[in-house]
């Protein structure tokens, strides 16, 4: 009871805080979706049906690997330097609490960009798309995922460091990740590296459940998402509550 | 004692002692200040009172229960303003104290009067819908007291409370911290603001590189400086020997100044020394006035450039 009170109150603070941001955290994921669905057949005049529907697919799931593992560790490394996360830690609430509270407002962020990205998606390319109800859990496992993740290494790593490795993660989803593109293209050490990694499951879940008429829904990707999110989430939970 | 700290100790990693063996005690009730340079050890101590750090050894209870072994509840004993800008951008001051109140368990009928008389008596109202990230920092300071005292623990620590507050509110914040101790908590004042110290606290310690080097009332550490009195010479630019006071008692360079302690009976001779320095072109000017806890605090600590051999000197002079 007293768990669900202070969840409540948190989450109020936390959305509070982040109000004045979210219109610029969507605006930045409609322009990630945007960017992606108006400029790649800039870059390839002649597309496939199945480059279509990957690159429609996979601008939302870019748009929420982009805020789970750039600005939300950006934003918790900040927190760090500037001493508001340990105001945060020191108040009265459980960890759990807190932790919870503080990524049900990062999934409220990252879903309305999702939502226009698929939006964007279909209206440039004129799909009819045949979304499965599945990709409710499916994008919330995702956008979970990625937000456990990005909050993993704000909370292990300094500042600085948190910073230098989010901004390469961007180069690294978005030029050699195959949200985009299916993993066969990249060359076979970095396709085996991606079977570990989460990022090629979310793309995977991701247009299994928005497009599922074109690609099939591996269960194997649900599997790793669910162990990274387990791995994230334990790795925050620890660092938030240790004492250095 | 409601809280008890024995022997505690913080040595972070790469060897920095930042707490070194300090022991000290509030009642409740009372208004307790820990004085000391940047530097000193101050915040390492209350952020592991409220749980944020772990003692490298050493003990903390709270109504004799121990702290360090139940951080959580440490939390829940303890309401706390930090030295850092509470984060409540986006809310109002009216949103932030509401929820402080409520997450520390009052409910929201209790929390909005105890709201409105802190507001009224911190003379907030003007701001209290405003969106904090357009308040001014002093305001921010406020409110953040506002949220520490809104429902206080059996604990309060103010980190810096006035900093960036203007001198008439200064009071105003006082004058609650004041009553925080009346209605039965121990409040624990974190300041490098001697002169607002003295006005405020029933007793403090005063930490230099981890140590508590001093303890007592105001009234008796001025005491032991053994001198009412303190002439301040301001020093010529080019002296190149600091005059030697002829009182046998304290004598602190602080930038061009120079503090001298000086007994009460000694008023007149005071003058005359300091008339001759001046007409030997040694000082500028001199002032003669009462001592203050500021003289303690710089007898004892110095200025920036006070060595632990000087404190020792002034022990030692004191003690004679």
């Amino acid at each position: 009871m007293q768990l669900l009170r202070s969840y409540r109150l948190l989450v109020t603070w936390q959305a509070l805080r982040k109000k004045n941001y979210l219109p610029l955290m969507m605006a930045v994921q409609t322009l990630f979706s945007l960017g992606i669905v108006l400029g790649y057949p800039l870059l390839f005049p002649t597309l496939d049906r199945t480059s279509i529907y990957l690159i429609a697919t996979g601008a939302p799931a870019i748009s929420m690997v982009s805020v789970g593992l750039v600005a939300l560790p950006q934003t918790i490394g900040e927190q760090k330097a500037e001493g508001s996360l340990a105001y945060m830690r020191s108040l009265p609430v459980a960890r759990l609490s807190y932790l919870v509270a503080d990524l049900t407002v990062w999934l409220a962020i990252v879903v309305p960009g999702v939502i226009l990205g698929v939006l964007v998606g279909a209206w440039r390319f004129g799909l009819d798309l045949q979304v499965s109800p599945l990709v409710v859990p499916a994008v919330l496992m995702v956008a979970l995922t990625a937000t456990c993740v990005g909050y993993a290494i704000a909370s292990v790593l300094p500042y600085m460091l948190t910073v230098i490795v989010t901004q390469a993660l961007v180069v690294f989803v978005f030029m050699f990740s195959p949200l985009t593109f299916l993993p066969d293209k990249l060359p076979g050490w970095l396709e085996a590296i991606h079977r570990v990694l989460p990022v090629q499951a979310m793309g995977e879940v991701t247009r299994g459940t928005i497009a599922p008429n074109e690609f099939g829904l591996p269960l194997g990707a649900f599997v790793t998402l669910a162990i990274w999110c387990v791995i994230g989430f334990g790795v925050t939970y620890a660092a938030m509550s240790r004492r250095s | 004692m409601l809280l008890q700290i024995e022997e505690l100790t913080k040595v972070y990693r790469g060897g920095t002692r930042a707490n070194d063996g300090i022991s000290l005690g509030i009642d409740e009730g009372e208004v307790f200040g820990l004085l000391g340079h940047n530097g000193a050890g101050k915040t390492t101590l209350v952020n592991q009172v409220v749980g944020l750090l772990r003692p490298t050894s050493g003990s903390i209870r709270i109504d004799g229960r121990d702290m360090v072994a139940d951080p959580g509840l440490a939390r829940r004993l303890c309401s706390f303003q930090a030295q850092a800008q509470v984060p409540i951008d986006g809310l109002t001051p009216r949103q932030a104290i509401d929820l402080l109140g409520q997450l520390r368990g009052l409910s929201r009928r209790d929390v909005q009067g105890r709201r409105e008389r802190l507001v009224e008596a911190l003379d907030l109202a003007e701001w209290l819908d405003i969106d904090a990230a357009r308040l001014s920092g002093g305001v921010k300071r406020l409110v953040a007291f506002a949220m520490a005292a809104v429902a206080p623990g059996r604990l309060v620590m103010l980190d810096e409370p006035t900093n960036d507050v203007d001198p008439v509110r200064r009071r105003l914040l006082w004058r609650q911290v004041r009553t925080l101790a009346d209605h039965g908590s121990a409040v624990l004042l974190v300041t490098h603001n001697v002169i607002e110290a003295e006005r405020s606290v029933d007793r403090l310690a005063i930490l230099d590189e981890g140590r508590v080097i001093a303890e007592g009332t105001p009234a008796s550490l001025k005491g032991r400086l053994g001198a009412a009195l303190r002439l301040e010479l301001v020093l010529d630019p080019d002296l190149v020997e600091l005059p030697v006071s002829p009182f046998g008692l304290s004598a602190v360079p602080v930038g061009n100044r120079l503090m001298v302690g000086v007994p009460t009976d000694a008023a007149g001779p005071a003058v005359a020394w300091a008339e001759t320095l001046k007409r030997a072109g040694s000082i500028d000017e001199f002032t003669l006035g009462p001592a203050t806890l500021e003289d303690v605090y710089v007898a004892l600590v110095g200025g920036s450039e006070a060595t632990a051999a000087q404190v020792e000197e002034v022990f030692d002079a004191t003690a004679a």
